[in-house]
């Protein structure tokens, strides 16, 4: 806390004034944005925005901005500016969604506005939204079997949408003929674009009242601070390397077996430095990620640690990414399909990330929480003369991984973005030939732990009048089931059932009709800490509430509750009972996780074991429809158990 | 026999009360600490003893309440117990997912006001269309009744899906839970908020439910109380809608009570500004840990449907916009590691408090800045507060060190930090919703409200500065000068195309013939009730809709151009061809108290004399001015004092910088105007 480690030349006040007012002209988009968007997936917070300086380095991002566009808005900026250098007018909009140029996926659509002071571009406002559709060749263009981007939807490289203030009504036409919604694509692009405005009003009033050169200087040192804020913070740490790796479900070019992200990170000095080169090829799903949604992924998995910290350039100069070669899974190069790199690669890499910190700030602990998960029923309406096309495209909320010293949070929205709300079903019934039969918490999957996982949710739905209509998902962590750290238990597996029928948590375009029933949970967080030394009474107050059930807290905790009144919610620790359980499971457990995994699946089969029974006591991975042994998941699933749990347990 | 109104508004430190004398226009102010095991003591000994009143005096008590607030932060509920459709009793803990904190995963949203224990589900099944698919199962729901005897609770919300379209089943269910349940509260979410969208319908039914017995204890012992000492009339009780209601309407709809005492004070200041002849005005109620920020154009408060006392949790009635952000008179300002200062969010509070409080805070607040500045004085007049000016110095002095500054720059830097900080949250409720600030007057108040109500007003280009006469008061004066007021609404979702205008004209006579039943119910008089109506409409696809009022009979294409235009001044833009919907149908049913008249002062003509001088330093890097100091109470009607200058009072300090004009109104209002406003 040096005057010296200022180095700034603008006086503190004026600093602070225009760090503010920056921070106070990107909110004011994302406050136009939410209250006239299109979308509903906007309208549900999937949008961020920024302000980006004359080179496109990013000066400010959102409060409110979606975890998964972080880090990524400097990259489309950069892609505008390249693409049009020296062609660049007032009045001017363009419009980009290239993953390929560092943007996430094709539904994220980003519109950038020049900010000219006499004459010179001074800086560009940037509006990204996550558009219903972009064409493709399922509905909301989440087709998990793309092989390339051609199956996925319309790639906008970076073009001009406004020419000199003119709109280019023909261009829109155009994309919005090539989607399912071109009423809401063209609403939206208007609503982003006069956000966009909105955020040059604010930046020119600056401009007024202090003057260009003060404002310029001021966007360079709120970078600058950030940087310096982010560094000093890194400088308290211990150097150091710590690595991790965390796992997609399978990659069907290779069937199965987990396929490994690494994550390795460094500290030295003020340097924090990511190295994810030794994680798998490109997968041959759309669960891959392109260079800037894997940067997003170490981005807000860091800031998830400094949550004080301002987001902008400075904060990306801080940390050193090294996403190792091209073509990874991580690195997918153009055509791949990348546009599920949301519930696959983003996901692993955030979670690596938490596991990594959990150990340098163990105040700050958190297990790995459920995985981001798309639901989409497209078809014909029948309920209406005219057969309207519907698309009801659900995310649910699940558990969050155990802390140090408290529960992980129940139903919560994902990693991937919290300000992404669960959509009402009142809503959705109006809108699509689909009841909702059940929205509840889910039972025993939370992940058992000193402090347990959240509880994950369960949703089921039916179809009435659908015409023609198919079912799609987008997840992943059926196999690569959610897990814990210090010595918690893994949660439930995602995956959606369709009349009885376990479809997996990666399937598309299945043909679905009228009275079919679907239903899927959202796993719970992962446990912290060893199960067996949870606080018998916080166990009981769990099945008071039916977070947990009395058998699994006999199973998964060793306590034995005896129900007093179940009318009074009335319940009791055995205490003898329960002395002796937690002796029983402590002396066998690590001899359950060697025991042949043939056997275990076998008994599966047989309905004496289930799913939980399977993961938390045996790391046994099956095909949970068919009851069918992975033996090379397993392996891998149970070498993971090795080192997230038992050298914690006792 | 004096004809008194007297408004109590009973805040967590102190109980204001406001007392107006309606023949004369004279009011009288008191303050009285509260009693918060029973806040009704501290009314009745303050309206009695502190204001001298006699209750058999008053023709018209209304009262603020944050009995229903504290409540719901406290969780000091009854026992309640929600009954939902079969797989459903999870929405209000589900909620819709979302944090109000993105990025720290150790900040959780709150738990339910109602624990998952005490959640039931019964068979039942309504569509969107209305249409039941599964009756209610009236065994189950006998059964749950008999569980919820056996565990005595006090209230019970019933919560049913797609309710809204058919409220048939919630009905029935709460029959059986009357029969079976007598003297319990019930709450259904059909009757309470008939709006689609389950989570906020159930969680404002929920609300309602946990605090409808403790209201309604309350009211009844409150209004026995002012009866026994001679007061004849209903308690009118402010709601957070801007208006008041009578008790047998707070009883059923005791979740309006929630904001009582924040909307209050955006009452007073559009009042004050319509008073002074400014319809448009914005409201700048800086207390000690935060500022409360209101907006009134054409002399209507803006009011939003999104509100809530907790993150997670709304409670979906029109309530008076009011946008709080931490920044106080013991905000404190501090320095990050990368060497930037901040101010606030954090604040000292009213205990410690301030470093010259000396009570054990050495960091620097504004209100430490201030008195360094000389902007605030050691001694508050009649010396109930003595401020060390001399460890304010040493904690500003502190902060200096460490920005390289000196005691009286780093002042000023703190101060415009905070100050900025303000202009920014006004730029949020106004620039952004198209309101252009230099149309505005800024009405000051609150205890620091007029310290920085001139340097806020300047940095935002608003010529005028409106303090009234009691600024600690406020909010007693807003539950003074309200109105009955009811939010009546239906679901009508067609786009204009489809609508059919003779529907929509009968679901608004049907709405406003519900609306004078309830005002007949309360006693208003006929010629003094009002109904306004208005439509939400948004752009077919649109996700949020905009409110636009229309007349009666309804005029579809009227209020289709309004809509244009309103989205325009809101968001600028408009979309011409674009489809257009109809969301919702509104009905505001008033009943109009009429206002007296304040009193008014005459011009004496006597120049105002300074009570003394101090060295005081404003903004900018001049030196320090010499600047007089009057005490507000012997400045007659029709001063004009020049700045730099300093009113001091009881409840709060007016900062009239150099360069502003203050004029003392015939009300006593301070009016301070920017001589280089345009300028």
């Amino acid at each position: 806390m040096s005057t010296q480690s200022r180095g700034t030349t603008l006086d503190p006040v004026t600093f602070e004034v225009l760090k503010n007012a920056f921070v106070n002209a990107v909110d004011q988009m994302g406050e136009q944005i939410l209250r006239t968007c299109h979308s509903f997936v906007i309208y549900a917070r999937d949008f961020s925005s920024a302000l980006c300086n004359a080179e496109g380095a990013t000066i400010m991002q959102g409060n409110q901005d979606i975890a998964v566009h972080v880090g990524t808005l400097h990259y489309t900026a950069k892609a505008v500016i390249d693409a049009f250098a020296g062609d660049i007018h007032p009045g001017d909009v363009f419009l980009i969604n290239d993953p390929y140029a560092g943007g996430t996926h094709f539904n994220d659509a980003r519109i950038v506005r020049p900010i000219f002071v006499d004459g010179e571009i001074i800086a560009y406002s940037q509006s990204c939204g996550h558009w219903a559709d972009m064409g493709g060749s399922v509905p909301g263009s989440f087709d998990i079997t793309a092989r390339d981007h051609f199956g996925e939807g319309l790639r906008i490289t970076p073009i001009r949408i406004w020419d000199k203030g003119r709109y280019l009504g023909d261009i829109v036409r155009m994309i919005a003929s090539n989607t399912r919604a071109p009423g809401d694509i063209i609403g939206d692009l208007h609503a982003q674009a006069e956000a966009t405005r909105v955020c040059e009003r604010e930046i020119l009033r600056l401009v007024e009242k202090y003057g260009k050169d003060t404002v310029l200087t001021a966007f360079d040192e709120v970078q600058d601070y950030v940087e310096r804020l982010t560094r000093q913070r890194i400088a308290e740490l211990p150097d150091g390397v710590w690595q991790t790796e965390d796992y997609i479900d399978f990659d069907p070019n290779e069937g199965e077996g987990l396929v490994p992200i690494k994550v390795k990170m460094t500290i030295e000095g003020d340097q924090l430095t990511y190295d994810l080169s030794g994680s798998h090829a490109s997968v041959g799903t759309f669960l891959n990620a392109a260079f800037g949604s894997a940067f997003s992924a170490v981005i807000a998995g860091t800031k998830t640690f400094f949550p004080d910290v301002p987001l902008n350039a400075g904060f990306y100069r801080a940390v050193q990414v090294d996403l190792g070669p091209v073509g990874s899974v991580v690195n997918a190069a153009w055509p791949t399909a990348v546009t599920g790199f949301c519930a696959g690669p983003h996901e692993k890499i955030m979670n690596s990330i938490f596991e990594l910190w959990s150990v340098l700030k163990p105040e700050r602990a958190l297990a790995c929480s459920f995985n981001l998960e798309y639901l989409l029923v497209g078809g014909r309406d029948g309920r209406t003369a005219e057969k309207n096309y519907f698309m009801w495209y659900d995310w649910m909320a699940g558990g969050w991984g155990g802390r140090n010293g408290r529960d992980g949070s129940n139903c919560t929205s994902p990693v991937f973005g919290v300000g992404l709300a669960v959509q009402p079903l009142e809503g959705q019934e109006r809108l699509s030939p689909v009841i909702t039969t059940e929205h509840s918490i889910l039972k025993d999957s939370g992940g058992p732990g000193l402090y347990r996982g959240g509880c994950g949710v369960q949703k089921g739905g039916t179809l009435t009048r659908a015409e023609g209509a198919v079912i799609s998902y987008a997840c992943d962590r059926a196999r690569s089931v959610v897990w814990g750290i210090g010595g918690g238990l893994p949660s439930i597996p995602h995956g959606v059932w369709l009349n009885g029928e376990f479809l997996g948590a990666v399937f598309s375009n299945v043909d679905v009709k009228q009275g079919d029933v679907f239903t899927r949970p959202s796993a719970g967080g992962g446990g912290y800490g060893d199960p067996l030394a949870r606080d018998p009474e916080a166990v009981k107050e769990d099945v008071a509430d039916d977070y947990v059930s009395i058998e699994r807290a006999l199973k998964d905790y060793g306590v034995s509750i005896r129900e007093v009144d179940a009318d009074l919610a009335l319940y009791e620790v055995d205490a003898a009972a329960t002395a002796e359980a937690r002796a029983g499971i402590r002396a066998a457990r690590k001899g359950w996780l060697s025991e042949p995994a043939e056997g275990i699946a076998a008994r599966y089969r047989a309905g004496e074991l289930d799913a939980m029974d399977c993961l938390r006591q045996h790391g046994v991975v099956l095909d949970w429809g068919t009851g069918a042994l992975f033996p090379n998941t397993t392996v891998t699933f149970r070498e993971m158990l090795h080192r997230r749990a038992v050298p914690h347990w006792a | 026999m004096a004809k008194l109104r007297v408004a109590v508004d009973v805040g967590g430190t102190f109980t204001d009360i406001c007392v107006m004398n309606e023949e004369t226009g004279a009011m009288e102010i008191a303050k009285v600490p509260s009693t918060p095991k029973d806040p009704i003591e501290a009314i009745i000994s303050g309206v009695r003893d502190a204001a001298g009143v006699d209750l058999r005096d008053v023709v018209l008590f209304s009262h603020g309440t944050t009995v229903a607030t504290n409540a719901l932060i406290t969780r000091k509920l009854p026992s309640a117990a929600m009954v939902a459709t079969r797989g459903f009793r999870d929405i209000i803990e589900i909620r819709r997912g979302t944090k109000s904190d993105l990025w720290d995963a150790y900040k959780d949203v709150a738990p339910p006001y109602i624990r998952r224990r005490d959640r039931f589900e019964v068979a039942e099944r309504i569509d969107f269309e209305g249409n039941v698919l599964e009756g209610l199962d009236e065994t189950e729901a006998r059964r749950i009744a008999g569980i919820l005897r056996k565990r005595a609770v006090e209230a019970v919300a019933v919560c049913f899906i797609n309710s809204y379209a058919n409220p048939a089943n919630e009905l029935r269910m709460k029959a059986i839970l009357e029969e079976e349940l007598p003297g319990v509260a019930i709450s259904t979410s059909s009757e309470i908020l008939p709006e689609i969208f389950e989570h906020e319908r159930f969680s404002t039914t929920v609300a309602n439910a946990v605090l409808s017995p403790i209201i309604g204890g309350y009211v009844r012992r409150l209004q026995s109380r002012l009866n026994e000492g001679g007061y004849e009339g209903d308690v009118l009780l402010f709601h957070s809608g801007g208006g008041v209601m009578t008790p047998q309407a707070a009883e059923k709809l005791a979740v309006r009570l929630a904001s009582s005492g924040i909307a209050a004070g955006a009452i007073a200041s559009r009042w004050i500004g319509v008073l002074c002849g400014y319809p448009n005005a914005i409201g700048l109620d800086m207390g000690g840990t935060s500022t409360d920020i209101s907006l009134s154009y054409q002399g209507v408060e803006r009011t939003t449907k999104e509100w809530l006392v907790e993150y997670g949790y709304p409670i979906c009635f029109p309530s008076i916009e009011v946008l709080t952000i931490g920044a106080g008179g013991g905000s404190l300002a501090w320095i990050d590691p990368a060497g930037a200062l901040h101010n606030g969010p954090q604040s000292a509070g009213a205990d410690p408090g301030p470093a010259c409080y000396q009570r054990g805070n050495e960091q620097a607040t504004n209100t430490d800045a201030n008195v360094v500045l000389g902007r605030l004085g050691e001694s508050l007049i009649g010396g109930a507060m003595l401020l060390d000016r001399a460890a304010a110095e040493r904690s500003v002095a502190d902060l200096g060190a460490q920005l390289g500054m000196d005691t009286i720059a780093a002042a000023r830097a703190v101060i415009r930090v905070a100050n900025a900080n303000m202009a920014d949250a006004v730029r949020l409720i106004a620039i952004r919703r198209g309101y252009d600030p230099r149309e505005f007057a800024l009405v000051a108040f609150g205890g620091a409200g007029a310290l920085h109500g001139a340097d806020v007003a300047r940095e935002l280009s608003i010529p005028t500065v409106l303090v009234p006469p009691n600024p600690g008061i406020t909010a007693a004066l807003g539950c003074l000068l309200v109105d009955v007021k009811h939010d009546l609404s239906e679901m009508y979702l067609a786009t204009v195309a489809d609508a059919d205008p003779v529907k929509i004209e009968q679901e608004f006579v049907r709405l406003e013939a519900e609306a004078q039943t309830l005002l007949a119910d309360e006693g208003v008089p006929p010629e003094q009730r009002e109904v306004e109506r208005s439509i939400d409409m948004r752009y077919l696809g649109q996700w949020r809709s905009l409110g636009v009022a229309v007349g009666s009979p309804v005029d579809v294409e009227a209020a289709v151009a309004r809509f244009h235009a309103e989205h325009e001044r809101e968001y600028s833009y408009r979309r011409d061809g674009a489809a257009i919907e109809i969301y919702r149908l509104n009905v505001k049913a008033l009943g109009v108290t009429p206002k007296p008249e304040f009193q008014k002062h005459a011009k004496t003509g006597v120049a105002p004399v300074p009570r003394t001088t101090r060295p005081a330093w404003f903004d900018g890097d001049g030196p320090a001015l010499d600047t007089p100091v009057f005490d507000r109470s012997t400045i007659a009607a029709g001063s004009v004092i020049h700045g730099p200058a300093i009113f001091e009072q009881l409840d709060s300090t007016v900062v009239v910088p150099p360069g502003w004009r203050a004029e003392v109104d015939e009300w006593l209002n301070i009016r301070m105007h920017d001589e280089e406003a345009g300028k």
